[in-house]
């Protein structure tokens, strides 16, 4: 479904040529500085390459409309954005941006419970853990339902039973959504566990 | 009623004995601006007693070139001004920043002197002072608009990229910066209008006083230039955000901050 070719990042990362495939969840470890937050800016065209060709079906990626591919493509970055409002009004506040009525409780409620984040929807998200955090805005993001659902570190705030849960639960729902996930680990005994497949950058400088 | 006492050199000089006070009491809170104080004091003086020259030689040899040349270094220097406090702009939103200033501020000061005083353009006496205070306020204006629009983009990058990720447009995650930016421009106008005439009679009222006009009809030019005033902040600075919020992303919606 995605495939690079030959792309060079500000000369700085130049990654090998490489296939994502539809419906499955695929896992991509590197070391840091081997562009794996990159990557998935790349596949949602927030950032474009110096050089090489990023296809999304068969069709470059800045050949879309780049807002509607990315309702598509949903990228969750590493840093999370929660107002100091309560959790429901996070949610409307998600929605609105994106032109869309307010979600109802149960949607809401649906959704948390998947990221395991089943916290009462008035609790404040200033009062929340970072771990909290990070699952609240998972299940923001997850509740639009795209077709690609890009995770960058999703489990670095949480403890391992937790993040064990987490993705038991989302590569679940995914597979039967039919949802492609690609998820950025630097932890290998998880991606190993839970990914359909799996991709190493290597880190090689260029000169 | 009587014009003006003109005030000969030495009560003149006196006002700035007043200085002195200010001088003293910074030293003794050791407030270190003493030079800030004296080069101010020494500039204001020189500009102004060059702005007093050139005017009393533009209103004895009245010629619409002189309206032009002033009206044009009045524009450069606001524009130089607002541009210099809002360094880290890019070069295109600079160029609309420009534009806007001038343009609305051109439409709002013919509207002034053509529609509602009823004066020639180029009648300095009009012209010149009404232009200046239009120019001036809506550089206040465009300067903080644009400050506070840049500082508060530059301090939500993590909201802005976490927006773009999840498919949000540039412009909707924009424009409420926009509109909040125009609101904090257009307060202190907004707010300088409530105590008016209670707390404080404005500078051109009480100039217009002082020079012998019937205070009746020195609030009358001090409503309507307020009013002009008002109007010139909100479409300069409405201007140069609206169309400057542009430069900030490129046809891929990527966000170029």
């Amino acid at each position: 479904m995605f495939e690079l070719l030959n792309v060079n990042f500000k000369n700085i990362i130049r990654y090998p040529a490489l296939k994502i495939d539809e419906y499955k969840v695929t896992f991509i470890c590197g070391k840091s500085g081997s562009g794996k937050s990159t990557l998935l800016k790349l596949l949602n065209a927030s950032v474009s390459p110096d050089e090489g060709e990023i296809l999304y079906h068969s069709i470059p990626v800045t050949d879309y409309d780049t807002v509607l591919l990315r309702r598509e493509v949903i990228l969750a970055s590493q840093s999370v954005y929660l107002s100091d409002l309560s959790i429901r009004d996070n949610f409307a506040e998600y929605y609105s941006y994106r032109g869309l009525p307010s979600p109802k409780d149960s949607v809401i409620r649906e959704f948390l419970d998947l990221c395991i984040a089943s916290f009462p929807l008035d609790s404040n998200c200033r009062e929340l853990s970072g771990g909290e955090r990070q699952r609240v805005f998972l299940a923001i993001c997850l509740s639009f339902l795209p077709n690609v659902l890009m995770l960058d570190e999703p489990t670095s705030a949480l403890d391992e039973v937790t993040a064990n849960a987490l993705l038991h639960s989302l590569t679940h729902y995914c597979h039967e959504k039919k949802i492609t996930l690609i998820a950025i680990t630097h932890d290998l005994a998880l991606a190993e566990k839970y990914a359909d497949d799996l991709i190493l950058l290597p880190t090689e400088e260029l000169k | 009623m009587n014009g003006i006492i003109v005030l000969n050199l030495w009560q003149f000089g006196a006002v700035y004995l007043l200085l002195l006070v200010v001088l003293g009491i910074m030293k003794k809170c050791h407030i270190d601006q003493t030079k800030l104080l004296v080069v101010g004091s020494l500039r204001m003086t020189l500009q102004l007693v060059l702005a007093g020259l050139i005017l009393t030689y533009i209103f004895k040899n009245p010629h619409p070139i002189f309206v032009l040349l002033y009206l044009t270094s009045m524009m450069g220097m606001a524009i130089h001004t607002v541009l210099s406090r809002n360094k880290g702009i890019n070069s295109r939103f600079k160029l609309i920043v420009s534009l806007s200033l001038v343009l609305t501020g051109l439409a709002v000061i013919l509207f002034f002197i053509l529609g509602v005083v009823g004066v020639s353009f180029f009648n300095p006496q009009y012209t010149i002072p009404i232009s200046g205070m239009i120019v001036g306020n809506a550089m206040t204006g465009v300067s903080l608009g644009v400050k506070t629009f840049h500082e508060t983009i530059n301090s939500q990058k993590t909201k802005i990229d976490t927006l773009i990720n999840i498919g949000a447009s540039p412009k909707s995650i924009l424009i409420p910066y926009v509109n909040k930016s125009l609101e904090t421009a257009l307060l202190p106008t907004l707010n300088s209008m409530l105590g008016m005439g209670i707390i404080s009679l404005p500078g051109m009222m009480t100039g217009q006083i002082l020079s012998g006009t019937l205070p009746t009809t020195a609030i009358l030019y001090q409503i309507a230039i307020m009013i002009a005033i008002t109007a010139v902040t909100c479409l300069a600075v409405f201007c140069s955000l609206y169309f400057g919020y542009h430069t900030l992303y490129n046809d891929k919606n990527q966000m170029l901050i």
